[in-house]
């Protein structure tokens, strides 16, 4: 099974530490993860891994797992398709795309940021339920008792509810 | 004497003027459409990133053989909104009938300059937002005069923050000022925002004819709230 970690195009270097940490991994490889996938956005290097550069891709083999690291892509959704579980940074866009896709989200809001509503939503979705949010030190442990086939199903996007606001405001309802 | 004249006239100017503001402050009513086939001229601004994605979402809701002409206006070197704008309009013209797609006129990209740029200093912020206004006045306000069949800018426009929505509000407020036709403004909170209003949200509530939020927390905030669950 497949892991994704992604920070999107922040810069969220503890949440890439902590993936590529030992306990981590272990957990991960205890829940029979075999694959890692991390997308480090403009995070700086963490412990044994050098990040690679602009383009380039790493990849070495750590606790169990195989660890396969690289900056940036056009698109994620591929690699949301191909991932089991997602660790993500606390985006409104990716938490929408991922839970969209039916798959097992952990989100971990970034606490260095200013304005930290981040965690604020995903708070909200965890407690109805939708996905696990975490904080960086905790992560092993919500790795380890994770259950997805306990999350609510995210519903799917309903454009009649703001089609139906506009054509009130405009006079057509 | 003279001077009693002129403290007239000037207390004479300062009433009106006020008057006028206090009329544009009343919410404007609504009115049903009488005919229902007649199309509604639509813009929207996309703010970059998670605020163009949300954006645009809520166009793809929307009957585009109903809403047309589409204005989008973007900030100056936000070509990642424009590439956005062209996918989704190519994707929704392939699902209209082909002689609707046909009949529905082409939409417009119109950039203005963005009013702060990210990490510019607080003292260079007025001249540039000074200009930001003046390009959303020119859009908003000078352009629709100068055409010869005299259209509005839109009849509504969808804001969902940052920054230039702001300037876009003002420039819809001097054409109700002048009594120009205006767009109705929407302004739809962001679905990230669960407990608290953006800073955009918190400047434009008031200024704005439909405040929209995807949180229930948000509906307590004040009655003129709209909330109809997530929307994105």
């Amino acid at each position: 099974m497949r892991v994704f970690v992604t920070v999107g195009s922040t810069r969220f270097d503890p949440l890439i530490e902590a993936s590529l940490s030992t306990a981590v991994l272990q957990a991960l490889h205890s829940r029979g993860y075999t694959d890692i996938t991390v997308q480090c956005g403009s995070s700086r290097g963490a412990g044994d891994l050098a990040l690679p550069s602009e383009a380039g891709t790493a990849s070495l083999m750590k606790d169990g797992v195989s660890v396969e690291a690289w900056r940036f892509k056009p698109s994620l959704q591929d690699e949301y398709e191909r991932a089991d579980l997602i660790i993500s940074h606390a985006g409104s866009g990716t938490i929408l795309d991922v839970l969209r896709m039916g798959k097992t989200l952990i989100v971990v809001p970034n606490p260095t940021l200013l304005d930290n509503h981040q965690a604020e939503l995903a708070e909200a979705l965890a407690a109805r339920g939708h996905l696990y949010a975490a904080v960086i030190s905790d992560l092993p442990r919500v790795i380890e008792l994770m259950d997805g086939s306990k999350l609510v199903p995210f519903p799917q996007f309903d454009g009649s509810k703001f089609r139906a606001l506009l054509d009130e405001e405009m006079g057509y309802i | 004497m003279d001077y009693l004249i002129v403290l007239l006239i000037f207390l004479g100017i300062a009433l009106l003027l006020s008057l006028r503001i206090y009329c544009i402050s009343l919410p404007k009513t609504k009115s049903k459409r009488p005919d229902s086939s007649e199309p509604c001229s639509f813009a929207v601004f996309l703010g970059s990133g998670g605020h163009t994605s949300e954006a645009l979402t809520l166009v793809s809701a929307l009957d585009f053989s109903r809403y047309y002409p589409r204005t989008y206006i973007i900030s100056e070197g936000d070509g990642l909104s424009a590439q956005k704008v062209r996918d989704l309009e190519a994707s929704k013209s392939k699902t209209m009938k082909a002689h609707i797609a046909s009949t529905v006129p082409q939409y417009t990209l119109i950039t203005i300059p963005r009013a702060r740029r990210v990490h510019q200093s607080l003292l260079a912020t007025p001249p540039t937002a000074l200009y930001s206004l003046a390009s959303c006045i020119y859009h908003v306000t000078i352009l629709p005069l100068m055409q010869t069949r005299s259209s509005p800018f839109a009849e509504v426009l969808l804001l969902n923050g940052p920054g230039t929505c702001l300037t876009l509000c003002i420039a819809t407020y001097i054409n109700r000022f002048l009594g120009l036709p205006s767009p109705r403004l929407v302004y739809v909170e962001s679905f990230a925002r669960v407990q608290s209003l953006s800073l955009s949200g918190k400047l434009l509530r008031p200024l704005v004819d439909r405040f929209v939020v995807q949180w229930p927390e948000l509906r307590k905030l004040s009655t003129k709230t709209d909330y109809r669950g997530w929307l994105v």
